[in-house]
């Protein structure tokens, strides 16, 4: 995002000099090698199986035994009513972290973003929950939302709340919000340090103008910051969306999907299907389903963001 | 509102963000060190007890903290060390060629961040035990090196777009190959960049959980998250021995973190807010 300006015209020629550096045409592809075959192999290859699998009947137990069925775990999956359950959840988590981290790593990034001082004790403090093991986190959530013993119940308790002996975890309307706020705890504090570092590029002109022109904050929001941090912004928005479609660790060991399913998303529903009910290639089939999300969203963002860049060319 | 109000607000905040921050690990190290009767009492015990320290040898003496945090150690240098290893190439081939493929190659990168983990681990489980890399430490590290490497290829792409090509030309002039000017000139400058990137992958493998807990049976071969997660809902082992293993595991990383914290949020910015 630097300005073209200040590209000399040294820097402004590098790709053509780059170029006419290059030895043998073959040496790019001896410096790729070696992670292409490492990725193909350990993520090409499974999901290649990933996805033959999920047009057979096999069983954890008897893995040799697969029998091909065609679309037949596709077919009962859409037929499930709980399957649709499966997908809301889904979608309302993903929808809320994302929504949370971006919003709460914003205003925080917007606190520290202004000098102070102990600012950089303050930044590195910020960055604490994103530091600590998902595992830790969850297991003192778990104890903290404690119906008895825990703190986040004892002023509640204080107060003589009837809620305070709520058990978060172990009551279904309950628990998907005690797994949200963890997981925002944990999370929020990237999209803060990301921000922060977007933040570097609003300039000082551009906000200084505003405020001599009697902007009030908002406007100057609107006028010198929001337009610097948007593309961080999206890029934000994709990888917490792909990051919270994949999250496993930290809802499976608080819930493991419960209560009945409250907290059951697709990744924790395919490990249910794989590791409990020993059904590989209907886990095989959910997985197929997540990652057909996953990968709409992502050519969704590329779609927006390409509208976006012409739609600026032409301004 | 005045000048004076909106600051005091604003350190209200700040102090309240920090307090968010910090207070569920601050609370993890309390527990440890709070009695057994004290932790069924009525009202929460607010500060650490520091009678209660014998509550940490006695972890390291009757659990199998001390080999799991062994395990988890070996796990993270080996997913960094490979990492870093196999990353250096293509990211600098990224970074300064133009070739035929290049573009796959990023997107080769880009969709592993697509694949969940949880998706992949029942196909790896059958490769691996083919190739009897179950249970074992060396394939947990080649399972999380696969999800490490593409961020930390982009992460140091990021690095050497930054390096100016007279650096290099030089060297180039006085006829060193690729390879000599990637080790010996290009890795020196991204050096910290380079630093950021080890601490991410270290991370990586010292946190992770689906790997350890699928790919891994043997009792002593479990990481630390996999032997903190399997007191969840297990009664016998008091609280606060749990805490003090939850103290354990997440203080070194934590302590670690903020010494570094400043090269790896100006390598990981460097990497994704550039765009």
């Amino acid at each position: 995002m630097r300005p073209q300006a200040s590209l000399s015209p040294k820097l402004a020629a590098r790709p053509e000099r780059a170029a006419r550096l290059d030895g043998s045409p073959w040496t790019p592809y001896w410096f790729v090698a070696p992670v292409v075959l490492f990725l193909l192999a350990l993520q090409g290859y499974p999901l290649l199986r990933e996805l033959m699998l999920s047009f057979t009947q096999t069983s954890l137990l008897t893995p040799q035994q697969s029998t091909f069925i065609g679309m037949r775990n596709y077919e009962e999956l859409i037929a499930r009513p709980d399957f649709w359950h499966v997908i809301a959840v889904t979608g309302i988590y993903t929808l809320v972290c994302v929504v949370m981290a971006i919003s709460l790593g914003l205003g925080a990034a917007l606190l520290l973003d202004r000098p102070f001082r102990g600012r950089g004790l303050a930044r590195a403090l910020v960055t604490i929950p994103w530091a600590a093991p998902p595992i830790a986190v969850a297991t003192i959530f778990a104890w903290m939302l404690n119906a008895q013993y825990g703190i986040f119940n004892y002023p509640l308790k204080l107060m003589d709340l009837e809620i305070g002996y709520e058990s978060w975890l172990d009551n279904p309307r309950l628990a998907l919000p005690a797994i949200l706020f963890t997981t925002i705890w944990q999370i929020f504090p990237f999209s803060s340090v990301v921000l922060l570092a977007a933040l570097q590029g609003v300039s000082e002109e551009v906000r200084e103008a505003a405020q001599i022109d009697g902007a009030d904050r908002i406007n100057i929001f609107k006028v010198a910051v929001w337009p610097t941090i948007r593309p961080t912004v999206t890029l934000l928005c994709l990888f917490i969306t792909i990051w919270s479609l994949r999250r496993f660790d930290l809802i499976w060991v608080m819930t493991q999907g419960g209560p009945i399913g409250a907290t059951k998303t697709l990744v924790i529903e395919l490990y249910t299907r794989a590791f409990v009910s020993r059904e590989l290639g209907e886990a095989a089939a959910i997985g197929m389903v997540g990652l057909s999300i996953a990968l709409v969203v992502t050519l969704v963002y590329f779609w927006a963001t390409q509208r976006a860049e012409k739609a600026e060319g032409r301004r | 509102m005045n000048r004076s109000t909106s600051h005091a607000v604003r350190i209200v905040l700040i102090l309240g963000l920090l307090g968010a921050s910090v207070f569920p690990i601050y609370w993890m190290i309390v527990t440890s060190l709070t009695s057994s009767a004290n932790l069924f009492a009525d009202t929460p015990q607010m500060l650490p007890d520091p009678s209660q320290a014998f509550n940490y040898a006695d972890t390291f003496r009757n659990t199998g903290v001390l080999t799991w945090l062994t395990n988890s150690a070996i796990v993270a240098v080996g997913t960094m060390v490979l990492s870093i290893l196999l990353a250096i190439l293509p990211a600098y081939a990224l970074s300064r060629f133009r070739f035929r493929g290049k573009g796959g190659v990023g997107f080769l990168l880009f969709a592993t961040q697509m694949l969940p983990e949880a998706m992949l681990v029942v196909p790896l489980y059958a490769i691996f035990a083919n190739l009897s890399l179950l249970d074992s430490l060396g394939g947990l590290i080649l399972a999380n090196t696969a999800f490490t490497v593409p961020v930390i290829t982009w992460i140091l792409k990021g690095a050497i777009d930054g390096v100016p090509l007279e650096v290099e030309e030089a060297a180039r002039v006085d006829g060193c190959s690729r390879l000599d000017i990637v080790l010996s000139i290009v890795v020196p400058v991204v050096a910290p960049t380079l630093a950021a990137a080890s601490v991410i992958a270290f991370f990586h493998g010292w946190n992770e959980y689906v790997f350890a807990r699928t790919l891994v049976s043997s009792q002593e071969l479990r990481t630390a998250s996999v032997g903190l997660a399997s007191f969840i809902g297990e009664l016998s082992t008091p609280i606060h021995t749990v805490m003090a293993i939850g103290v354990i595991y997440t203080l070194p990383a934590v302590l670690f973190y903020l010494m570094v914290q400043r090269y790896v949020v100006a390598g990981m910015t460097a990497g994704s807010v550039k765009g």
